[in-house]
């Protein structure tokens, strides 16, 4: 009987959520072709304990694993692969797995589809899709060389399932590795210490422009950021007013932002103002003027007074958190 | 230190995406080609440690004619000389493929560094460094904003999720994928391109590398995401335009 | 003056008498001995060498420079017609600065009126005067020469008493100290016209008459080697500066050959720019009118100016010393809006903005200039095609939305969108309002699908590569494309095409919609009384108006809007708005921002309109309106104006509220 083996990561000693989504498209792949379903993670066999039902489950520890090396993980994962035999190897696309899954492919003689978001099954053949020109276009692939198989699948693309007791014992596995084999130094993961304020890598912000009318309702947004635990910014007529700082000002003049979250409220979205967070992954607007420019780009759009929107979605927001 | 830089062009990143008759890829003829936005901060990288710590910059990339417009560009902000790699078929490659075509044409060059983009912005596979380090048997990490020449290599700092980063150190040779935007781009200047004219730029016949051209991968079809960006208006009271932005929020796009 | 007076009190009674009244004959020594001769010979001979110390070298030097590689001497009618309305009618000098400019025309007319008075002085001295005092037109011509003289006297007290007393701050060195020399050289103008004028109150021939003529022969040959040394060196160089002006306005040169990068070293100074850079007079009406100056920003266009001529007096044109360094500060020539001011009002001739642009080309294309903004601005036009790095897909969408026509060569104008007008929300609105006027009056256009910035703020930064990339390619778009006529609502773009282009082929002809809607205002349907009950202030857009003289188009558009006034400084002396020169994309971190101070003037004016013809003066005064609270006045473009006096649109074509396409 065929394997699919999907390769999980451990985030703080269990595997992380994108793991367990990953797991869920093996899952769903191995129904479809009619395989079995193994997981392997690099750590204790105590991790691997509510991963649901598995054909094998299997702990890979060694001491050089200890800390995250392209040329351990490597090593260790061609090994498994050599041992199992598997149709398809799966891996969460992960900044790790970027790192080496390329890598262990080319060991192996393989390209790695990385980011996968969907398969299909046509006839014998698997069609995996994967997203081009960023999201833009799909791509659909298929794989012409001989097992293994090895895909990555992006984050968000299938549902994990819901977390079981794993139906069998954890099996350890222990790689041959070699210290000389390992050729790079990771040192301790570290956050950036906290700079004054960079708006430029904040994944949430509040923005306020000059719909907010006066130095004295600025607190109103200033709370809204709260509640959402956002980074406030701003238009340049706010910063030249002196309301709020000069780094908190978003635009052609100030700081370009991308982050996941772009809240604008009272800007009507003059050019300036755009080209510096047209890149937001998502962007919602808050505006009395229906035919404000800001409502073209935006997502999200509420028409409506901000002094009674605001403190209704800073309410909404805090009960929502909890 | 000797800098090999290896750098794609794609199509200019807000292009208009038509699919071409064959139906598995997009339609080339009104689009204008780029250098690939990590690859330029790849290069900027690459000119500041030759800047710094002496050397050369070579700049590497494999394409049709084209493509050495793009060379020509990356001589201009300051490369020493350029490879191209010429072949009008790479499309039927995959990303192996491709990196053994790079390995075959640099193997004599004995690089200390090797650097490439994260990943293209055209098929995204952001592999082709990675496997061009296992081809050549050298370390390599990826992800990378920062790098700094030590005694016994490289000290580098790399970005992980979530706002973490690592210092990592690794001996040279070796090959680093760059992050983009942790560097200030130069711009291309009168005086870089009156210069590049006279650089040595090297073209090499992509069938006289002698790589085996089977893929591993085939793209068999190409489609339009069914979705395209419409804002949506949240209307009714305050409060109930709140309410159903928070659930918004919560089930799309996910950030509460 | 002391010896005179005193010559006159030890004279007799009725001496004295007839000395007071004067006769209208001017005196003359009745003879000069041998030594008195030699004396003259030798002293014409010392002044002479000392003004030719000083200005056989300013013209070495100026002669060194690298030729102007586009100079052209022909035609010569503009060259003539410039020389006699600027140099001889001194119709620039009086137009700007009136009263003063009046008085400086009077010591100049009588420096004119004393050229034959001086050469028939010299000659006496060694018998060989020509003009007799006694003759019919000796007695004519020494009167009128008297009369000048008389205004010169006046005029070159009231200056002294200006510079001096009054103080304005623009005749002040950056230090803020005035110097004595314009006060020395003022007195020996004065005395120079006072030892002619007294000779009409004594006795030809005379003890005193020979005094007055030694006194001023004196004063003439001490005024002479001072010329080069000060800049009164204008006096001789500013007429040929007049008469070898580059020929247009803003004049950016074509870069020479390979090695020409713009302003890099000594090496790169031409010879017209060290001519000019000579002639400097140091009036301060550059400084003046400067909007960077006036803001508290380093940039002070006679500072450059005086700058390169410190530069050229230590180092000569052949040096390698960078430009940008000790004289002249590049953060100073990134400052420049490029709006013309100073070029405009210069009254010597010089021209500015080759000077800063070629500053900014020089330290552009190689790569000096290092900011952020500009950085960022150069990656975008290089790599969007637009100054804002926005996606070309948001233009196509903004075409569909609004259902503009591709040019297809059918059309009679290709409307040229521009980056503003393409992508900037409120620039979007001046089309969509523009649009609505050539629909009502059934004009054809189109819009060209791969249109890309004209590449303004890259010329004006000094990157020729991206001007020339974007150039060459629009060019080569609007040659398949058939294009014949061009509209815009850009005043930059017009300019950028019609002039700037040209360095890279032929441009289609190009008009500023002003331009067309006051061709076409006949045929426009009068505004309702409702909407021009208020005043209306006109702002005068750099680009359009120094720059391609059109003030009165915009003007009969705006009045539909409310009764026209006046901003104190309008139409050829209009402030900028602080956008041009590509700096709508640099960060403004010195001093006061320009569109702010801009704003404050138009808002003085009580108007309850402000009517802009420019996107860009429009997006800064958006931002500077902002601060100003409920009570700003109301910001329109022309063209708005004009489509709010159009009956509602057909309920087929609703310009600016189509379904989405999509």
């Amino acid at each position: 009987m065929s394997t699919v083996l999907v390769i999980l990561e451990a985030k703080s000693g269990s595997p992380s959520r994108i793991s367990l989504e990953a797991l869920a498209a093996g899952a769903a792949l191995a129904t479809a072709t009619g395989a079995q379903l193994a997981a392997a993670m690099v750590g204790p066999a105590a991790a691997m304990d509510s991963l649901g039902s598995l054909s094998a489950a299997i702990a890979i520890e060694h001491p050089l694993l200890d800390r995250y090396t392209a040329d351990g993980y490597t090593a260790a994962c061609a090994q498994l692969i050599a041992r199992l035999q598997p149709d398809y190897v799966l891996f969460p696309h992960t900044y790790q797995v970027r790192d080496f899954a390329p890598r262990l492919a080319t060991r192996l003689g393989r390209v790695l589809l990385s980011d996968v978001t969907a398969f299909s099954l046509d006839g014998n053949t698997v069609t995996f899709t994967r997203q081009l020109f960023q999201g833009k276009l799909n791509g659909h692939y298929h794989a012409a060389a001989p097992a293994p198989c090895l895909v990555s699948i992006q984050a968000g693309a299938f549902h994990a399932a819901p977390s079981a007791p794993t139906s069998i014992p954890v099996e350890s596995f222990a790689p041959a590795l070699e210290p000389s084999a390992i050729r790079t130094q990771p040192g301790e993961p570290f956050r950036a210490a906290t700079q004054t304020v960079d708006l430029s890598s904040a994944p949430l912000i509040v923005s306020v422009g000059r719909g907010i009318k006066d130095e004295a309702n600025i607190a109103l947004v200033q709370e809204l950021a709260q509640a959402l635990g956002a980074e406030l910014a701003a238009s340049r007529p706010i910063c030249d007013a002196g309301w709020l700082p000069m780094e908190r000002q978003v635009g052609s003049s100030g700081q370009t932002v991308a982050p996941k979250l772009y809240l604008a409220v009272g800007i009507s979205g003059a050019i300036q103002h755009l080209v510096g967070m047209k890149g937001s992954q998502c962007v919602v607007a808050i505006n009395k003027d229906e035919n404000a420019p800001i409502f073209e780009i935006a997502d999200y759009g509420i028409v409506g007074d901000l002094f009674e929107v605001v403190p209704a979605l800073t309410t909404a927001i805090r009960k929502a958190k909890g | 230190m000797k800098i090999i830089v290896a750098i794609k062009q794609v199509p200019e990143r807000d292009a208009r995406i038509r699919i071409d008759s064959s139906g598995r890829w997009i339609a080339l003829d009104d689009i204008e080609f780029r250098m690939n936005e990590s690859d330029a901060y790849a290069l900027e990288e690459a000119l500041l440690l030759k800047e710094a710590h002496g050397g050369e910059v070579i700049v590497l990339s494999a394409g049709p004619e084209r493509v050495g417009q793009t060379i020509r560009e990356a001589l201009a902000k300051g490369a020493d000389r350029g490879i191209h790699i010429a072949s009008d078929s790479l499309a039927s490659l995959d990303a192996l493929g491709v990196a053994r075509l790079m390995a075959a044409a640099i193997a004599d060059e004995h690089a200390d560094l090797i650097l490439t983009g994260l990943q293209s912005d055209d098929l995204g596979l952001g592999q082709t460094g990675v496997i061009l380090a296992e081809l050549l048997g050298i370390p390599h990490s990826s992800l990378i904003l920062k790098i700094e020449k030590t005694d016994s290599g490289l000290r580098l700092l790399r970005e992980l999720e979530d706002g973490w980063f690592q210092h990592i150190s690794l001996p040279t040779p070796a090959l680093l994928t760059i992050q983009s935007g942790n560097t200030k781009l130069r711009y291309a200047t009168l005086m870089g391109i009156k210069k590049a004219k006279t650089k040595e730029l090297r073209t090499v016949d992509a069938a006289s590398l002698g790589i085996d051209a089977q893929p591993g991968l085939l793209l068999d079809a190409v489609a339009l995401p069914s979705r395209q960006k419409t804002t949506q208006m949240l209307p009714g009271t305050p409060a109930e335009a709140a309410a159903a932005l928070v659930a918004k929020l919560q089930q799309e796009v996910r950030v509460l | 003056m002391a010896v005179v007076a005193s010559s006159i009190l030890s004279a007799s009674p009725a001496a004295l008498l007839a000395a007071l009244a004067p006769s209208l004959t001017l005196a003359e020594p009745a003879t000069f001995a041998l030594w008195q001769r030699l004396l003259l010979l030798a002293l014409i001979l010392g002044s002479g060498w000392l003004f030719w110390q000083r200005f056989g070298r300013v013209v070495r030097r100026i002669l060194a420079a690298r030729k102007d590689a586009d100079f052209q001497l022909f035609p010569l009618g503009r060259r003539i017609w410039d020389f006699f309305w600027e140099v001889l009618c001194q119709a620039k000098v009086i137009r700007e600065r009136p009263l003063p400019g009046l008085a400086h025309a009077f010591v100049f007319w009588s420096f004119l009126a004393f050229a034959l008075v001086t050469t028939n002085h010299i000659a006496t001295g060694f018998g060989l005067g020509f003009l007799d005092p006694a003759g019919l037109f000796g007695r004519f011509y020494f009167l009128l020469a008297g009369v000048f003289a008389l205004l010169c006297a006046v005029s070159i007290a009231g200056l002294f008493v200006r510079r001096f007393f009054v103080r304005p701050i623009w005749l002040a060195h950056k230090d803020n100290t005035i110097s004595a020399e314009s006060g020395i050289i003022a007195g020996l103008i004065f005395l120079l016209m006072a030892t002619y004028l007294a000779a009409y109150w004594v006795p030809s021939g005379s003890t005193a008459a020979l005094v007055l003529w030694w006194l001023h022969t004196l004063t003439l040959l001490s005024f002479l080697p001072l010329v080069p040394h000060t800049k009164h060196l204008h006096l001789i160089l500013s007429p040929l500066t007049v008469f070898l002006s580059r020929g247009s306005f803003s004049r950016i040169p074509p870069l020479a050959d390979d090695d020409d990068f713009g302003l890099v070293t000594g090496r790169d100074i031409t010879q017209l720019t060290a001519l000019q850079v000579y002639s400097c007079v140091e009036c301060g009406r550059c400084t003046e009118h400067c909007p960077a100056a006036n803001t508290g920003k380093e940039l002070n266009p006679r500072e450059i100016i005086l700058g390169l001529r410190g530069y050229l007096n230590e180092y000569g044109p052949a040096s390698e010393q960078p430009l940008l360094g000790r004289y002249n500060s590049q953060q100073a020539a990134f400052q420049c809006t490029t709006c013309g001011s100073c070029e405009f009002q210069c009254p010597v001739g010089i021209e500015h903005l080759p000077v800063i642009v070629g500053l900014r080309r020089g330290a552009v294309n190689t790569g000096e200039w290092d900011d952020d903004h500009g950085g960022k601005l150069f990656l975008a036009l290089e790599r969007n095609g637009n100054a804002l790095g926005m996606a070309h897909s948001e233009r196509e969408k903004f075409l569909a939305r609004e259902e503009l026509p591709a040019f297809d060569g059918s059309q009679e104008y290709c409307l040229w969108l521009g980056c503003m007008g393409g992508y900037d929300p409120k620039g979007r609105e001046i089309i969509r309002s523009f649009v609505q006027v050539m629909r009502f009056l059934g004009t054809s256009y189109g819009v060209l699908r791969r249109e890309k910035c004209t590449g303004d703020p890259a010329r004006r930064l000094g990157n020729d590569l991206v001007f020339q990339q974007l150039a060459e390619s629009n060019l080569e778009n609007l040659a398949q494309n058939k294009v014949k006529k061009i509209i815009s609502i850009c005043p930059h773009c017009v300019r950028t095409i019609a002039e700037d282009w040209k360095a890279y082929g032929t441009p289609p002809e190009i008009e500023h919609h002003s331009e067309f809607l006051a061709r076409h205002q006949a045929r426009m349907p009068a505004a309702a009384p409702a909407a021009s009950a208020g005043t209306t202030v006109f702002h005068d857009p750099c680009y359009l108006g120094r720059y391609r003289n059109v003030y009165d188009e915009p003007r009969s558009i705006a009045a539909a809007s409310g009764t026209l006034v006046e901003a104190e400084r309008s139409r050829e002396r209009s402030f900028c708005c602080g956008a041009g020169g590509g700096l709508a994309f640099l960060g403004e971190e010195q001093g006061a921002r320009v569109s702010e101070t801009r704003v404050g003037q138009l808002i003085e004016t009580g108007a309850s309109t402000i009517a802009a013809a420019c996107p860009f003066c429009n997006t800064m005064f958006r931002d500077a309106l902002a601060s100003r609270g409920d009570a700003a006045p109301q910001l329109l473009d022309i063209a708005q104006i004009a489509a709010a006096s159009l009956p509602p649109a057909p309920a087929s074509n609703p310009a600016g509220s189509l379904p989405n396409p999509a």
